[in-house]
Parts: C-alpha cells; sequence; structure tokens
C-alpha cells in the first residue's frame, strides 16, 4: 500500500478491482463509505461476481476472469486518447509512457468489449470518472494477483495511476489490501523462497550483509547448503512446493522434498488441493505447528504428522505490521493454555536441538525486543531503522494522541510522528513516510520521491534514450540538489550512507521516475493474454501465453502446452474463488467458533439460476464440480445473480472432507471443527503467474452435474 | 430521560456479520438463539441491501401488550426487557413482535437461560445489577458500566447506532445532509411521472 486505510478518507473517486473488501476487509469499508459519503466520490468496483462490496458500489462492471489487464490497459488508452492524462507528472516523474502508450492503442473501447466483456460506453463511463474525480484510489487485492499474468494485472494498476497522476498524493496510490497483520510483516521479512529479509534477495553480498547482521559467518552459512549454487537458488513456492514430493512437473533439484512443516499455514487455501495431498501421504514427516489441528492435519493418511500446538495472538507478544506498512505492538493478554508453547519457545527448542543456538541467539537475548532490533538493524532497503521496540510500544500505548485523518501525532510523547512509524522509518528519530512518493514534504518529514531503482538512463528498443532520474527541479522540499538524483552508493548496507542522505535532505534511494516499460520483465508493458485455461478459445490465437517456463522456482511450468483451445468444450464454466466475512484463511480457527460456524455451516457454489436450471439442480441441491486436473468435490448449490451464466464461484475456507469423503475422524478427539466441507482448491486449475508463481485461482475452468 | 434506540444505516451496513457474533460471544448465547441478524434483501442484484435487526425497543411494545402473565417490562430510558423468573414461554410475544425478536432456546435447562430469550440492550435484567444470576440468565449489563451495546460496539462501518434517540438522530441527520441525494435537481427529479 503507497498510502493508508485511512487516507482513503481523502480519495475523491475510489476504484477497486479484483478486492471483495466488504467481506476482506469489512473495517476498511469505513474509510472508503466516509468518502463515497463525505466527498461524494464514485465507488467503482471491479469484478466477475456482484460482491457485498458491488452492492456498495456507485458503478459496478462485471468483467470475465482473468481480463483485467485488457481492461486497465483499456482505460488508460481512452484516458490518454481523450487528453486526460497528467502530462506534467508524467514529463517529470514517468518512465517509458511513449512506449507504454503504443501498447495500449491496441486496446480500444471495442477491443476491451470483445476480450473483457464490458461494454464500450460503461469503459468509457469509467474513464471520464476516473479522469474527473482526482485524486483517486486504485485498491486491488488477490482477485488481481492470482492469474498466471498476475504481475501484468498488478503493472497495469500502477500505470493507470501514473497517467493519472495520482501517485505520492494523499486520496490517490496504488494500495493493495493485505489480509490481517501480520501478513504484510510476513512479506517485509520474506517468508518468501526468493529473498532475504527485506528483499534483499539472494546474492552474495545480500546474504554477506545478513550474516554480519547475525553476527554469523558467511562461510558457515554456505556450509549449511547442499552447495554452492544452492546458497543463490530460489526455492520452492508455497503454490508449487508439493512437485517436489509428487514430481509430476519435472523438478530441478538434487532430491525431492521429504519433510514439510506448516507453521501457521493452511494448505487447504493451495489449488490443486488433490495433487498437495498426494504429497501429504508420501512425505517422510508433516510437522503442523497451529493452535487447532488443521485440514492438513485430517488429510494425512500416512503416520507421518506431528503437532505442534502453539499458541494464538493474545497469549504471546510482538511486532506487527499491518496493510499500511505501520508496526504496533502486541502485548500478551493472558498465559498461554494447555500444553501450547509460544512460536518464539517452539523455534528456540528446534534451534537448541540442531545444535546452532549460540549463533541463532548472538544478539537476542530477550525475546522478542531483541528480535525487532535485529531486523532493525538490518532491513535498511525498505527503512525499518526506526522501529525499535520502545519506540513502536509507545505509539500502541499512545494510539489516542494520532489523527483519524492524518494519522499524524498532535502533541503528547508522539508529537508530529505518524502513527506505526509507516516504512520507511529511516532513522530512530524519522517520524515514518505515511504516504509513498509524496515529494510535497521534506524527506525528514515523511516525504519521498520515486526510487532510481534502474540506473539513470535507458536506451529503448527503438533507439529512444530516455534519463531514468526526475525531472530538473522535481524533489523534496530541502533537497540539496533540486531534480533528480541516482541512490547514494551503500545505502542498503550501510545505516551512516541513510544518515548522510537525510541530512542533505535527500532519499538514500534516488530521486527516480517511475516505470511504465519494465525491460525486465517478459512483457515491458502489461498486454493482455488469455488465461491457460480459457472460455474463448477464438482468442487464444490473438493473445497466447507465454512459452513454458522449465526452471520456475525448481519446477517445470508449463504456459503454452497447457492452454488446449478445445479444453472448453469439456469444461464449458469459468470457475472462480474467494471470501465470505464469517471465515478466514483455511478456516481452521473460523470453523472452530461455534457461533461463526452457525453463521456459516456448509461449503457451497454459487450458481446462477440459468446454469442451475439447464443442469436440473435446485436450491440446496448436491452437485459435483470437476476440474480438467481431475479434481472433483461434492457441495451445495446456492442459486444467485451473485455470478453470471457462465460462471461458479466457490469460498475457498472449508476443509475436512475429500472429493465427497468425509475426513472428520482423522481430528484428534473433540477437536473436529464445527463447520466442515470440501476444499474450493480441489478444482482450481493449473496456473501460475510468469514472474511470482502465484496461483491463478481466479480463472480456472469446470463442469458441475447434479450429485 | 434518554429514549434508547437503535438504528442501522443501510447505506454503511456491508452484512458482516460482526454484530451477531460480538452479541452472542459477549453474551455467551447458546446455538440457535438470535438476539440479533443481518437480513440481506435482493442479494446479488443491484439495489442490493442489508439491515441489522434485533428487539427494536418498541415504545408501545406489542410484546408487553400480550404478555398473559406480565413478564415483559419497560424501564423508564425504554428499553424493554423479560423477567425470566416469570416468563411461561407461551409465544404470545412472538406472534406479537413485528420483527421476530423473541428468541426460545432449546434443549435442556443446562445453558437454556430461561423460557424466551431476546435483545436486552445490553442492560442485563431485573435480576441484581451485576450479579451472577444477572450474568446468567440476561448477559452482560454494558448500560450499567456506561458503554454502548457489543453490537454497535462491534459494528465495523458504524451503520449500527445504539443509545440515546436524540444523540443517534443528531449523527443520523448529518449523515443524510452530507450525503445529499446523489441526484442533482434537474430533468430526472423536476419532471418525473
Amino acid at each position: 500500500m503507497t498510502n493508508s486505510m485511512n487516507d482513503i478518507r481523502h480519495s475523491r473517486c475510489i476504484f477497486m478491482i479484483g478486492s471483495n473488501a466488504a467481506e476482506a476487509h469489512p473495517v476498511s469499508l469505513q474509510h472508503i463509505l466516509y468518502a463515497k459519503e463525505v466527498n461524494g466520490a464514485p465507488l467503482i468496483v471491479v469484478d466477475p461476481r456482484f460482491t457485498k462490496l458491488a452492492a456498495k458500489a456507485t458503478e459496478y462492471v462485471r468483467i470475465r476472469p482473468g481480463t483485467d489487464t485488457a481492461f486497465l490497459m483499456g482505460l488508460i488508452n481512452y484516458i490518454i486518447e481523450n487528453d486526460w492524462h497528467d502530462k506534467e507528472f508524467i514529463r517529470t516523474r514517468v518512465a517509458g509512457f511513449e512506449e507504454m502508450r503504443k501498447v495500449a492503442a491496441h486496446y480500444t473501447p471495442e477491443v476491451v468489449e470483445e476480450i473483457t466483456g464490458v461494454p464500450k460506453d460503461q469503459l468509457a463511463r469509467v474513464a471520464k470518472l476516473l479522469a474527473t474525480h482526482r485524486p483517486g484510489t486504485v485498491i486491488w487485492c488477490m482477485g488481481i494477483t492470482q492469474h498466471h499474468i498476475g504481475s501484468s494485472n498488478t503493472r497495469a494498476c500502477c500505470i493507470l495511476q501514473l497517467v493519472l497522476g495520482n501517485m505520492g498524493v494523499s486520496g490517490g496510490g496504488t494500495n493493495i489490501f493485505r489480509g490481517h497483520d501480520n501478513v504484510q510483516g510476513a512479506t517485509d521479512v520474506c517468508v518468501l523462497s526468493h529473498s532475504l529479509p527485506a528483499y534483499y534477495g539472494l546474492k552474495e553480498g545480500s546474504w554477506k550483509h545478513w550474516c554480519k547482521v547475525w553476527g554469523v559467518d558467511f562461510e558457515w552459512i554456505k556450509g549449511r547448503f547442499h552447495s554452492k549454487e544452492y546458497v543463490h537458488k530460489k526455492g520452492f513456492t508455497l503454490a508449487r512446493w508439493y512437485e517436489g514430493v509428487i514430481q509430476e512437473d519435472k523438478i530441478t533439484q538434487y532430491t525431492p522434498i521429504r519433510a514439510v512443516v506448516f507453521w501457521g499455514c493452511a494448505s487447504n487455501s493451495q489449488s490443486q488441493y488433490h495433487k498437495l495431498k498426494k504429497a501429504l501421504d508420501k512425505l517422510d514427516l508433516v510437522v503442523i505447528i497451529d493452535p487447532f489441528p488443521t485440514t492438513t492435519a485430517a488429510m494425512c493418511e500416512k503416520d507421518n504428522v506431528y503437532l505442534l500446538p502453539s499458541t494464538s495472538q493474545y497469549e504471546t507478544e510482538g511486532s506487527v505490521t499491518s496493510s499500511s506498512r505501520q508496526a504496533q505492538w502486541r502485548y500478551k493478554v493472558v498465559d498461554p493454555l494447555y500444553e501450547s508453547k509460544t512460536d518464539y519457545e517452539i523455534m528456540e527448542e528446534f534451534v537448541k536441538r540442531f545444535g546452532f543456538a549460540d549463533k541463532f541467539y548472538k544478539n537476542i537475548k530477550k525475546v522478542p525486543e531483541d528480535v525487532t532490533r535485529e531486523i532493525a538493524r538490518g532491513a535498511l532497503t525498505i527503512g525499518l531503522c526506526g522501529w525499535l521496540p520502545e519506540r513502536i510500544k509507545k505509539h500502541t500505548d499512545n494510539w489516542h494522541t494520532f489523527d483519524v485523518d492524518t494519522l499524524q501525532a498532535k502533541g503528547g510523547p508522539c508529537d508530529g510522528e505518524y502513527y506505526g512509524l509507516p516504512w520507511p522509518c529511516w532513522t530512530e528519530t524519522h517520524p515514518g513516510t505515511p504516504i509513498l512518493y509524496d515529494i510535497s514534504k521534506p524527506v525528514t518529514k515523511g516525504g519521498l520521491p520515486f526510487r532510481a531503482r534502474f540506473g539513470t538512463e535507458y536506451t529503448y528498443p527503438d533507439g529512444r534514450k530516455e534519463s531514468l532520474l526526475a525531472a530538473p527541479g522535481v524533489a523534496n522540499p530541502g533537497s540539496e540538489v533540486m531534480g533528480g538524483y541516482p541512490e547514494f552508493p551503500g545505502w542498503k548496507t550501510d545505516i551512516n550512507v541513510i544518515r548522510e542522505a537525510l541530512k542533505r535532505g535527500m532519499a538514500p534511494f534516488g530521486n527516480g521516475r517511475a516505470r511504465c516499460y519494465c525491460w525486465n520483465f517478459p512483457d515491458p508493458v502489461p498486454v493482455h493474454r488469455e488465461p491457460l485455461h480459457s472460455p474463448r478459445p477464438d482468442l487464444i490465437k490473438k493473445y497466447p501465453t507465454y512459452p513454458d517456463k522449465p526452471d520456475h522456482y525448481r519446477v517445470y511450468t508449463r504456459f503454452a502446452s497447457e492452454q488446449k483451445p478445445e479444453l472448453v468444450k469439456e469444461f464449458p464454466l469459468i470457475l472462480i474463488t474467494g471470501r465470505m466475512v464469517e471465515h478466514m484463511g483455511g478456516g481452521a480457527e473460523t470453523r472452530s467458533n461455534k457461533y461463526l460456524a452457525e453463521l456459516a455451516p456448509e461449503m457451497y457454489a454459487e450458481v446462477n439460476v440459468k446454469v442451475a436450471n439447464d443442469h436440473g439442480i435446485r436450491e440446496g441441491d448436491y452437485m459435483w464440480i470437476e476440474s480438467p486436473e481431475g479434481g472433483r468435490i461434492k457441495v451445495k448449490a446456492k442459486i444467485t445473480d451473485r455470478v453470471d451464466e457462465r460462471t461458479i464461484f466457490l469460498p475457498f475456507h472449508f476443509g475436512g472432507y475429500f472429493m465427497g469423503k468425509s475426513f472428520a475422524g482423522n481430528y484428534p478427539e473433540e477437536l473436529v471443527p464445527y463447520a466442515l466441507g470440501e476444499p474450493a482448491n480441489i478444482v482450481t486449475n493449473y496456473g501460475y503467474d510468469i514472474i511470482t508463481q502465484i496461483q491463478g485461482t481466479k480463472e480456472g475452468l469446470c463442469r458441475i452435474k447434479k450429485a | 430521560m434518554a429514549r434508547m434506540k437503535f438504528l442501522c444505516d443501510i447505506e454503511r451496513c456491508i452484512a458482516c456479520n460482526g454484530c451477531v457474533v460480538a452479541c452472542k460471544e459477549g453474551h455467551q448465547l447458546p446455538v440457535g438463539v438470535n438476539r440479533r441478524r443481518v437480513v440481506i434483501i435482493n442479494e446479488g442484484k443491484p439495489g442490493e441491501r442489508s439491515i441489522s435487526i434485533a428487539c427494536m425497543h418498541c415504545s408501545d411494545a406489542p410484546c408487553i401488550a400480550v404478555c398473559p402473565v406480565g413478564a415483559i417490562y419497560q424501564r423508564e430510558d425504554g428499553i424493554v426487557l423479560v423477567n425470566k423468573d416469570i416468563c411461561i414461554g407461551c409465544g404470545y410475544c412472538f406472534m406479537a413482535c413485528p420483527f421476530g425478536a423473541p428468541q426460545f432456546p432449546r434443549g435442556n435447562a443446562f445453558g437454556a437461560r430461561g423460557a424466551m430469550d431476546k435483545c436486552t440492550f445490553c442492560a442485563g435484567g431485573p435480576a441484581p445489577t451485576f450479579s451472577e444470576k444477572e450474568r446468567r440468565l440476561y448477559g452482560q449489563n454494558r448500560i450499567a458500566e456506561g458503554k454502548v451495546p457489543l453490537c454497535a460496539g462491534m459494528c465495523s462501518t458504524k451503520a449500527l447506532l445504539a443509545g440515546d434517540s436524540a444523540v443517534i438522530a443528531d449523527i443520523f441527520r448529518e449523515r443524510v445532509a452530507r450525503r445529499g441525494s446523489g441526484i442533482a435537481w434537474g430533468w430526472s427529479k423536476a419532471y418525473k411521472e
């Protein structure tokens, strides 16, 4: 999120695509509806499904799943064609506009209507709303990211905001709603396979930086790996790890995976779940660390599972990061119940038994404060340097002194600081950065230019040369250089460089331009590519997917070879998944709450009345849903106009059933969740993003029949 | 004297059921007893609206009028309560109530909490304030603690308002004025058939 939840109160237009915040982020609606009511901001909701959020929209756009980039590029093109783009912003702070414009020109209202199903008049109306209501915010969630072109979708959203000049201003920004805290925190410390904490990557310099922070020898770390190659090799991802076990797609690792640890992670949120289950039954060891015996535990039919009961968030403490990049201290409310242990204790027990406690705890004498301190010492890239436990606690303890509109404290012990010290919080005295890329404030007071991440100049394929630094005259107030400047050498590993930059009123990472043309991506400018399993075979030739990627996070990942035009004949319906407000994630916690289970006791599929009648299915009937990959689930039909005549919607929170069979008997006695059901992800399709490998759960195909 | 009322702002309610769960958790209600519920109309269609409904604490409450044993009474501040020591669970109030507020717990005495149960506006009941008996039969008494009812306190979008009707009316009036009609005074309004 470049801005904050609260800052949406200043928006004059709210554009939400691939987000059902009314169910997934209900509290955010407080700010969204405030802007709608007080500012008269139009609320534009783009979604294949008429969601509870769409019910609050002033303009609802029903879009075919998997065509977001086409729609967004269509908006961009229409805005430019009508001369509504922010020319001064583009001239001074944007790169690659001309190259992007040429690509966008393809997406005329007629072409967009053909691809997305959105009437061309509606596209024009939405574009005009965006152009005439500035600043506007663009909000998205997993409806945008979980596609094989998810990375293009997200970039198209960003380009839309650049073209409108909505970046770096209050009420604008690209605002991606993350899950409950600590989802953003987990991302920031990179609980991912391709990077060290704080987005440092896996290069030698990155390892050396963190080894210095941890106080351990890099050679020792290297020695823990299979070979030198693996020190720098991206690992498996959450979406595809099970291929490392079952190897239906070829893997590029010296050994298959033998053990897996689920630490607060729901396996039923991963696509093609029936394949993941195969892996669970093949592994030597499955460890589940969770307050609840999860669906994962019930699914294992081999005697290979260990359950380590951990505490809930109320029985432990530490810092967490919100969607708006704000830190908050979460205090312990009660002592751990029964035999559960805190995550810190469980980690400590492991570390001791593995025999490297001396190295692991070199800088950590007091948990969790010293852990927070270590993160602050190492995470220079995103400026967590100022996130000391004392400061975070001070903010939490004095939250009432902060203004709900600006997030800034007026008086009191945190005077002038922004709530939760939104990162980057460069130093121990920095107030936090409430809005990213805002050049109206000095850097020391929470301002920031665009990062000069990709050098100072670039030559495009047509020979055009362009500076990648901001135009002369454009910089934060108080900057020693009034115009673009490159990054300060060494800022990512030396806090003194950061201090020096701030002393000169400048951003450590330079003052660059935001790129519309990313030469390091397979599609430098986002273009539409038909979903792998497309309901429109006639469009595949014109908008094909990528070639297969043989080593994509250690596993062969099919693109072109998986895009079969004839598939839709057998699997004629589009399958999408999403959330319901009563349950969260894999549902281990919420389905074990009797009141939430009472409100949402059963798994179901949303079916349009026409589809239901065509298949002889009546409200409440059981039906089978089958995926091209051989997954099938038996669920009740909910007949509703939320979905259109070609789409089936499934909530993904359920577990405890598997392809028609109950696994309730596999839970420990008296710990069976109140609400059980088929995991939707048994029928979600093959398909992964070309860059991130996120699963494409919002663009599959399926077929249904009465059970 | 304040007149206690609920008001659900349907432009704000997003049917998140937070009010329902807050009520149940806070008063430890048995499953099946819904002091409050969220109703959605026109689900999935343009014009979809939702509203959170509980006992409306009517000024001229039909349940009081029909109760054959005089178990239901109204406090000075308008909150309608039931005396579970007197209630016989006949269901006359259920017939008379336009909102389906009275609830009839099932099962045995353990956890059943008397014959009829309904929203107390978080004001406990006739048993001594903050007593164990009050908590067991009626739930929390937040009004006596100077707090708003749990449902309104929990509401994620501030749609559900609860308290002195004069104050609630002010808040709602301000919101409505700020919103406007959404349509400028023009052809469509001036010459609408």
